[in-house]
């Protein structure tokens, strides 16, 4: 299994739609809006914008990074016949799936870390030593959800559907979370449907981290209930994509 | 030992009965032809042997156990009909990886060359040709070093010059006791790989036994001669014989006998026998004559 893991890992860092939207993008617009606005201080989080933006494109990074590297590819291989290739050999179907979630929160990692590297290069954040490891296993954790998201919709949906699909679901999510604009901004009515994503839940944990206070627990609730319910949603689909009928 | 065995086992999608009531033993260390026509049923007999499928009712082994404990305990490779590759891996991490699944696999080295692939071991999956492919599936069939090789119609997409060094390779697996059954529509490949042929047709078996005795079954071997005015009357009884066919003074015996037919038209009979003609029987003679639809 581990020799899975790495074939996994080396399959997606040489897929080039996985580096621009989850490394590329997510650095490259820190870079961009922390020159524009990383000065600013935000009036909610009372976060400086460098910091702010700095856990914002970490978490749309993190969450691209956990949707991209689960729902398209895992459902190509349902469909291309690889899947088959691995049911005849002696690897146990448990492990497929097992595999494809330890590679997915793997693949998080470049982008939080590299998004935290331009920060601190760029704009010199500066967190202590204990924040920052709060921080990064927080929003590490944080992507569960999405990465079991991911997997259920490559289990459930053929290769074209599932690609506009993830795409939908990425930037909605991104959007509704606040991790674009602040939520500050949105109509009532959005605001109160972006309250009840996980994508909220996890942008405004990382914030309240970053700021040196502990996260509500409304919002550790919504993600543990996301988690929970969307990780059995996974099983779920996979159990039913890998039935021998 | 069986290596395989299937207990009236049948396959049934929606209202197709795609399997109808196989019985079959092939005993460890065979090399074993599967043919048939298009939806005979070869790849849902093989989809079953992997576990890929389950019969909807009778009972597969493989080795003695359920095709699953056999799949599981790395006993069974297979090639499937169809199958893509992970497109961003190289031909030689892709094999590496399928054969560090089983637990007593072939060396590296002897995968890439069994499977004729050395030369293109660095190259990316997403950059092989499809007889290319067909080699690096065959690889991975191989890999894990197992004592049952299931090949499903394994030279679709290969040219002439790589379908002759494939059947090269695989029989060089199988020479060392490993047991291979093989699905194909070709009926020289039948006949030049296999020791036994085992011809399938709706779902059911309809002929087993070597290339030869296949032939012989179908009664597509025939004598004919000038007959000119002589009676035809008793040339029906003679041995072997199974029909009579009389056009133009040219009287044609359709036999399953050949020599048997010929030896006592000059023993038996006092027949001035003109212009005598052989025609053997070839296997796709008799491919067609047992599994047209009747
Ligand atoms: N998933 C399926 N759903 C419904 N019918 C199926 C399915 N798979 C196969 N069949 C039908 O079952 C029959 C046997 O198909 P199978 O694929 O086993 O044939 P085959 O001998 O492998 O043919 P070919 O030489 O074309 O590969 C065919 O009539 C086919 O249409
Ligand atoms: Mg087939």
């Amino acid at each position: 299994m581990r020799h899975y893991i790495k074939v996994e890992l080396l399959r997606m860092l040489r897929n080039k739609r996985y580096v621009i939207f989850v490394v590329a993008f997510p650095v490259g617009f820190y870079l961009l809006y922390a020159n524009l606005w990383g000065a600013e201080a935000d009036q909610t989080t009372g976060l400086r914008g460098s910091v702010l933006l700095m856990v914002s494109m970490a978490a749309y990074g993190a969450l691209a990074a956990a949707m991209m590297s689960t729902a398209v590819p895992w459902s190509q291989e349902r469909h291309s016949g690889w899947l088959r290739q691995l049911q005849i050999t002696p690897l146990p179907g448990r492990a497929i799936i097992a595999t494809k979630l330890v590679s997915s929160l793997l693949l998080v990692l470049p982008s939080l870390l590299l998004v935290g590297l331009a920060a601190v290069l760029t704009q010199h954040v500066t967190l202590s030593p204990l924040r920052w490891v709060e921080l990064i296993l927080a929003m590490w954790a944080g992507t569960i959800p999405f990465a079991a998201l991911g997997l259920a919709i490559g289990s459930l949906l053929p290769p074209d559907t599932a690609q506009p699909v993830a795409m939908i679901g990425m930037f909605g999510l991104a959007l509704l979370g606040g991790l674009w604009f602040p939520e500050s901004i949105m109509p009532a009515a959005m605001r109160s449907i972006a309250h009840l994503t996980p994508s909220y839940d996890y942008a405004s944990i990382g914030w309240r981290i970053a700021a040196g206070q502990a996260p509500h627990a409304a919002d550790a609730a919504g993600i543990l209930v996301w988690g929970v319910a969307l990780v059995a949603l996974a099983l779920v689909a996979y159990r039913r994509a890998t039935a021998r009928t | 030992m069986n290596a395989i065995a299937f207990t009236e086992v049948t396959k049934r999608y929606g209202d197709v009965l795609a399997v109808d009531g196989i019985d079959l033993e092939i005993p460890a260390g065979a090399t074993v032809a599967l043919l048939g026509p298009n939806g005979a049923g070869k790849s849902t007999s093989i989809n079953m042997l992997l576990g890929l499928l389950r019969p909807t009712s009778g009972e597969i082994r493989v080795f003695g156990e359920p095709p699953d404990r056999a799949v599981a305990a790395g006993d069974v490779g297979a090639m499937l009909q169809e199958g893509e590759l992970i497109p961003e891996l190289t031909v030689a991490e892709t094999v590496d990886f399928v054969r560090r699944l089983y637990p007593r696999p072939l060396p590296m080295e002897e995968i890439l060359r069994v499977a004729d692939l050395t030369d293109i071991a660095g190259r990316r999956a997403d950059r092989l040709s499809g007889g290319q492919t067909q080699r690096v599936r065959f690889a991975l069939a191989i890999a894990g070093g197992p004592r049952l090789l299931l090949l499903d119609e394994p030279t679709a997409a290969m040219d002439v010059e790589s379908r002759r060094t494939f059947w090269d390779n695989m029989r060089a697996y199988a020479a060392r006791g490993r047991t291979i059954l093989f699905a194909t529509h070709y009926l020289e490949e039948a006949d030049e790989n296999a020791d036994r042929v085992v011809v399938i047709a709706r779902g059911r078996v309809v002929a087993d036994g070597s290339a030869a005795e296949i032939k012989a079954s179908v009664a597509s071997q025939a004598v004919s001669f000038l007959l000119g005015e002589q009676p035809v009357a008793g040339l029906d009884a003679l041995p072997g014989t199974t029909g009579v066919e009389l056009q133009g003074g040219r009287v044609t015996l359709r036999t399953t006998d050949l020599d048997a037919t010929v030896a006592a038209l000059y023993r038996k009979t006092t027949l001035d026998i003109r212009d005598l003609q052989l025609h053997g029987a070839d296997l796709e003679d008799a491919f067609l004559a047992l599994t047209k639809e009747t």
